[in-house]
């Protein structure tokens, strides 16, 4: 191919790639006005009035408060008992299959489409009173988020050669000194990329909150977004500014994790 | 390195200096797991065992009023919306994730080697996929919009009728393939080229100098090592759409009439619009002994280019 021929096609690549972003940013800086008189690439006479309207009487301020709290808690339980979990796994021989089994427990939860299971998850915060709050949300988000960082910590870990900690171990360490001393530094970089990846998951999450969440008092920022597609009308400005603010942490977060995005998509298995 | 995937666990290296027999260092990895452990039954065990449960439970206006037998399963077998909606996942599935594995692939040819900007390039690809879903929704219900969007006054200035995307059956179906192309052809994208670079390149310049043409070289050589990871990206991809739900609730809410209505639209209205949790649950349990099944696929596969792309 000439190097023409692959320089127009990057450009158009791209181009498909980010217009639609673009898209959504132009809208979300117009008047209602200009928006209803037709289409336009470029934000001329750009206003913050959607942006106002959002954090005014479209709640935005509460969504993105429960966003912050139920993604914060879960996320950093999650890391909690997951990477010792995942160090476990990577580390030890435990009998009957035991690691296995757990590791493909993990998986099952990471991978079955959320749909499958919110039926239930409903019928059960029904029964403990947690519907419509963040705490039922936190809960459902740590197991969910506990078996991807199983997953991705095993495979940071098992990066990690043995030599190191059994030098320390022979140097009259205990393996939990060990682990803390030696290991969790080693596999800080790992650390950092599996919770930003957790964070990412769970601030897009939709389904779930959806579901379990009926008011701004526990609504995430995704459900605040659909609340303002109506059945017949669509507050167009607002609901584009609405993105706008879904997205631009998460494209911020994506690029700085950028490096890991195949393994924390496949979960370890391609990296 | 290698990943240790479920298949091979670490040979124990706990032979360290004399000790008890129940000493702290024996308990550990047992106190480790446990607590994880918990919180994953806490959202899988638990569950489905309420699935299960609701399953075979008659419900009322969304109250339980006694048992119900196999009827809500028989009910699922004989309900021709399920397997409309079924057919019409299946379809979906099938056309969007064939493009993102061919365009994923064509892309990650194309970007293989460096030049100037090929970071900025390879970013670009993969924004689509980082964003939320229902952002992804929000983002093409503008550019379908006949007031916000784009595509209608690009067809009208080619000449070509206002297409109102989202307003007709055919078209809502296939702008819904193609909101998916746009959100997911990067994963593939990503997976292809980590594969690419993962790939010896010393067969590939024999190939070249015995006189091998790229075509070639690309089926003969390149393509049957690319395989097996692009499979897991296949499989993940296959498992994940056919739960594709945030971006047709936002877009279309399974219209214009049962267009695209998937099936996990359709389960989602049963069980919360018309509040019969045990049709919905039937129906979902149905579902997810189907995916079980490929998932069981994608860990096999997954475990095989683990030890590949070491």
């Amino acid at each position: 191919m000439g190097r023409f021929l692959k320089g127009l096609a990057l450009v158009v690549i791209v181009i498909c790639c980010l217009l639609p972003f673009w898209w959504l940013f132009v809208v979300s800086l117009r008047h209602r006005v200009d928006i209803f008189a037709g289409p336009a690439a470029w934000p001329t006479n750009p206003t913050t009035e959607n942006y106002q309207a959002l954090f005014g009487q479209y709640h935005m301020g509460s969504f993105l408060i429960n966003s912050l709290v139920v993604v914060s808690v879960s996320v950093i339980i999650s890391l909690l008992i997951g990477t010792p979990a995942a160090y476990a796994l990577a580390r030890f021989d435990l009998p009957g299959r035991l690691g296995s089994v757990g590791l493909m427990s993990a998986l099952f939860v990471r991978m079955v489409p959320a749909i499958l299971l919110v039926v239930p998850f409903y019928i059960a915060l029904g029964r403990f009173g947690l519907l419509n709050n963040r705490l039922g949300l936190i809960i459902i988000y740590t197991g969910i988020n506990t078996s991807f960082v199983i997953w991705m910590m095993q495979s940071f870990l098992a990066e990690i050669p043995k030599e190191i900690e059994e030098a320390a171990l022979v140097d009259g360490d205990s393996r939990w000194s060990a682990m803390w001393r030696i290991i969790l530094p080693l596999a800080g970089p790992g650390l950092a990329a599996t919770a930003i990846f957790a964070v990412i998951a769970t601030y897009n999450d939709f389904l779930i909150a959806l579901t379990m969440t009926s008011t701004p008092k526990s609504q995430t920022v995704p459900v605040g977004i659909s609340t303002l597609i109506g059945k017949i009308q669509v507050e167009w400005g607002p609901m584009a500014a609405a993105g706008v603010i879904g997205a631009v942490p998460i494209i911020i977060f994506a690029t700085i994790v950028q490096r890991h995005f195949v393994r924390g998509m496949t979960m370890g298995a391609v990296k | 390195m290698t990943t240790e995937l479920a298949s091979t666990p670490a040979p124990d290296m706990s032979a360290s200096p004399p000790r008890r027999p129940w000493d702290f260092d024996r308990l550990l990895p047992y106190l480790l797991v446990i607590p994880a452990a918990l919180a994953l039954a806490l959202v899988s065990i638990y569950p489905i065992y309420e699935a299960i449960k609701a399953s075979f439970t008659k419900y009322l206006y969304g109250r339980p009023v006694g048992s119900a037998g196999f009827s809500n399963y028989i009910d699922v077998a004989h309900d021709p919306v399920f397997w409309q909606s079924m057919g019409t996942t299946v379809e979906f599935v099938l056309l969007a994730v064939t493009a993102e594995t061919v365009l994923g692939l064509a892309l990650a040819l194309l970007v293989i080697n460096e030049f100037k900007g090929v970071k900025f390039v390879r970013l670009s690809i993969l924004l689509p996929m980082t964003i939320a879903p229902v952002v992804v929704g929000v983002i093409w219900r503008l550019i379908y919009s006949s007031e916000t969007g784009f595509v209608d006054p690009l067809f009208v200035a080619l000449g070509l009728g206002a297409p109102r995307v989202l307003s007709h059956e055919t078209s809502a179906f296939v702008g819904l393939v193609v909101v998916d192309i746009w959100e997911w052809t990067p994963l593939l994208f990503l997976i292809a080229l980590a594969g690419l670079q993962s790939i010896p390149q010393e067969p590939l310049e024999a190939a070249a100098v015995d006189g091998a043409g790229p075509v070639r070289i690309f089926f003969q050589h390149t393509l049957p090592l690319l395989i097996p990871i692009l499979a897991v990206g296949v499989i993940l991809r296959l498992i994940d759409a056919i739960g594709t739900f945030d971006q047709i609730y936002v877009l279309t809410r399974g219209g214009p009439g049962t267009a695209t209505q998937l099936i996990s639209i359709y389960a989602y209205n049963t069980a919360f619009n018309f509040t019969d949790y045990g049709h919905g649950t039937a129906m979902l349990i149905a579902l997810l002994v189907f995916v079980s099944l490929l998932i069981l696929v994608a860990v096999a596969l997954m475990r095989r280019a683990a030890a590949r792309t070491s």
